[in-house]
């Protein structure tokens, strides 16, 4: 096994580990209504870093990153408003549940890792 | 010799800061009396005004309850710069101050769920809440009633030099969808400084007179010290 192939195995613990390791389940629903629960990284924080000045802001900032051969499907984002966005939930530490739009995919496709960039999201 | 009385009064910035500022407050409340009266959405009208904040939409960051957040666009008013041209002024006491305030409106959106079909998006309705802050606030501005911002006598003239839309960048954007706006306005007013209370040192009073000849006659009366 090459150490691409190796590195996207070890994706498994990396990213799948929740027993062990920061895997967190999170469910993602595509625009037709289908959900799936999926285990990956999920990041919720409020501390930013202003790109322009190095100083720190405060703002929230929310991603995932999962294991592309554990998807189906690849979550996009969807502008079109007659469409239902993808979107992702999970909880915070203390089980808050949280509902996210998918903003942004970075897929990385040599090593097979997506991370998404969220946006608060009103379920209703 | 030290200016002898107390500064204690506001100057003519900070007159025209909080004047601008409850112009727009005040015809925010009025123009959704209006609004209700004519069976709108008196929300629209709405805006929260605020002065020399740095981060008046802070309480949007961290929601606990989307549906419990006060969306109404934000509105920071600020003093931006100053300048005192020479011709236009006097050393002793009165200076034109070219002042620009930054009136800098937010707005935010919250990404949701349209039952009807489709989805609300966020970008978009923060953009277009920012927007309509600044048409109301620029409307309100430079009406007719408000050409002197009710100052008149202290203020000479007031005008939108620009509007800027703050564009979102595409890195390290944050879950909150909020845009923001500025209208650059240029305000000139008088301002005033200390004078010294003069010290009497003779009175002297001077009649002017013609004489029946025509001659011009000057009468002076005044105490002096040989």
């Amino acid at each position: 096994m090459g150490l691409r192939a190796l590195a996207e195995a070890d994706l498994e613990f990396i990213l799948e580990d929740s027993e062990g390791g920061f895997g967190y389940p999170i469910t993602l629903t595509n625009p037709d209504g289908d959900s799936v629960s999926v285990i990956g990284f999920s990041n919720d924080i409020a501390l930013l870093i202003d790109p322009e000045t190095g100083t720190a802001i405060s703002g929230r900032r929310a991603s995932i990153a999962l294991r592309i051969s554990s998807l189906s499907e690849l979550p996009v984002r969807v502008s079109d408003r007659v469409k239902k966005p993808w979107l992702a939930a999970f909880a915070d530490i203390n089980g808050n549940p949280y509902t996210f739009k998918i903003a942004e995919t970075h897929p990385d496709r040599a090593i097979g890792l997506v991370t998404c960039m969220l946006e608060l999201y009103d379920d209703c | 010799m030290t200016i002898a009385s107390l500064i204690n009064k506001q100057d003519g910035f900070e007159i025209v800061r909080d004047q601008i500022a409850a112009i727009i407050a005040l015809e925010s409340a009025s123009q959704q009396a209006l609004a209700h009266t004519a069976g709108e959405n008196k929300a629209l009208w709405k805006m929260r005004v605020f002065t020399e904040r740095s981060g008046p939409f802070e309480e949007w960051l961290n929601p606990e309850d989307l549906r419990g957040v006060d969306k109404s666009p934000i509105v920071n008013i600020w003093y931006d710069n100053g300048s005192f041209p020479m011709n236009k002024g006097n050393t002793v006491e009165r200076q034109l101050h070219e002042a620009t305030f930054n009136v800098d409106c937010y707005g935010v959106g919250f990404s949701a769920d349209d039952p009807s079909g489709g989805h609300v998006a966020g970008d978009q309705e923060a953009a277009i809440e920012a927007q309509r802050a600044v048409k109301l606030i620029r409307n309100i501005l430079m009406a007719s009633e408000y050409t002197y911002l009710g100052l008149r006598g202290t203020v000479w003239r007031r005008w939108p030099q620009s509007i800027t839309v703050f564009q979102p960048q595409i890195d390290g954007r944050p879950v909150q969808r909020v845009v923001g706006a500025r209208i650059s306005l240029r305000v000139d007013f008088n301002e005033f400084s200390p004078q010294a209370v003069p010290e009497t040192l003779e009175l002297l009073s001077v009649n002017v007179k013609r004489s029946e000849t025509g001659e011009v006659l000057a009468v002076a009366n005044f105490d002096y010290t040989t």
